[in-house]
């Protein structure tokens, strides 16, 4: 029961890897298979991870058992499996997005990002 | 090409490292990714296959690690069995070196009477020849203390201790530090397999010098020798047991699961 209660509070996963972050955001634009998730997540926006297959299997594996993401179960080739985020999944990214854009704020609002800049 | 196929086989063998079920689920999986990224890939070959290389050795280690973890937190028997080994091998450690220091601060005791007796009577003008009585005592022969009053420059002038037929002496440092300190206590080694406790008091009084009483540690250092091994076979006992206490308990356990 406390497990359950646990698992359906966003908040007791956070704060995520950045590895996590990246594989939840590039899930929230739709499903994906292996190599579209590394390609996404290599990206710019993606967070520029430049990650490898057992990097991005190993978190693909533990958020299995999280139940943040789950497989499909539809797919072109059965070598290219494909995953979706689910609804647990989405309030974790929103809720590790709204913690960085607090964090963000705070830094902003005392100047501190200002200052390392200048 | 052929440098490709190759660098992709071993990277293929090089799949064993993961856990076996680890392996079994994303194998293929893997391959694919891997495969695409080649045929998609911006860098040079070789930079692109040493961080492919790269990723496999860090991750299978990152899930051998999750691995073990998960087994070992499924066993509470195992994880109580591993804390309760660790305590006791902590406390046993502690017991011992308490031990072993008790036997050692034991072994000064005698000199510290002897050192504190004689250094009131050359004190008190007592010659320090008529003081120290008559005797020989060879501590990597005999285990009697003997006592030696050295001058005030480090000089023996008369002993009841001795080395083959002279007396010892010990370094220079001890008689600079017992004078400005007062007396110490120390584990003196005048020659190889002799070690002695030595109490040494400074006197600065009619006769100034140093009074030293010491004698061998042989026998304290094979009861300490029986200590440690009486210490390390008590700690392989309760081990042994708790460790078969531990298997005991988990076949219960696994017998209550097979009958439910």
């Amino acid at each position: 029961m406390a497990k359950a209660q646990l698992q359906s509070d966003p908040s007791s996963m956070l704060p995520l890897t950045a590895v996590v972050f990246s594989i939840l955001a590039a899930l929230a634009e739709g499903e994906k298979h292996g190599y579209a998730i590394m390609k996404w997540a290599a990206l710019a926006e993606g967070g520029g991870l430049a990650m490898g297959p057992g990097t991005l299997y190993g978190s693909l594996d533990r958020m299995l058992q999280s139940r943040l993401v789950e497989e499909t179960g539809t797919t072109d080739d059965e070598r290219r499996r494909y995953y979706r985020i689910t609804s647990f999944g989405s309030r974790v990214l929103v809720a590790e997005a709204e913690r960085l854009r607090r964090l963000i704020g705070a830094a902003r609002r005392k100047g501190s990002l200002e200052r390392i800049h200048a | 090409m052929r440098q490709h196929v190759l660098s992709f086989l071993v990277y293929e063998r090089a799949l064993v490292l993961y856990p076996p079920r680890f392996r079994s689920q994303y194998r293929d999986q893997m391959l694919q990714a891997l495969r695409d990224a080649h045929d998609d890939r911006k860098t040079n070959s070789v930079r692109f296959w040493l961080s492919a290389y790269f990723d496999l050795v860090r991750s299978a280690c990152t899930e051998h690690m999750m691995t073990l973890r998960t087994k070992v937190f499924k066993q509470p028997v195992l994880v109580h069995a591993l804390s309760l080994g660790l305590i006791l091998t902590l406390l046993g450690g502690v017991a011992a070196v308490t031990m072993q220091q008790m036997l050692r601060r034991g072994a000064d005791q005698p000199q510290i009477d002897m050192v504190n007796d004689y250094a009131s009577e050359i004190a008190s003008g007592t010659n320090p020849d008529d003081a120290i009585p008559p005797g020989y005592v060879d501590p990597e022969r005999n285990l009697q203390p003997f006592v030696i009053f050295y001058n005030e420059q480090g000089k023996p002038e008369a002993s009841t201790g001795y080395l083959d037929q002279s007396v010892p002496t010990p370094p220079a440092g001890v008689f600079s530090y017992v004078r400005s300190h007062g007396s110490e206590n120390l584990t003196w080694q005048p020659r190889p397999h002799v070690r002695i406790a030595a109490v040494v008091r400074y006197l600065n009084r009619a006769h100034p010098g140093f009074v030293l009483a010491g004698r061998s540690l042989r026998e304290v250092e094979k009861d300490e020798s029986v200590l440690v091994w009486m210490t390390f076979l008590g700690w392989l006992l309760l081990v042994l047991l708790l460790a078969s206490g531990a298997r005991a308990l988990q076949r219960v356990e696994r017998l209550k699961q097979v009958t439910t």
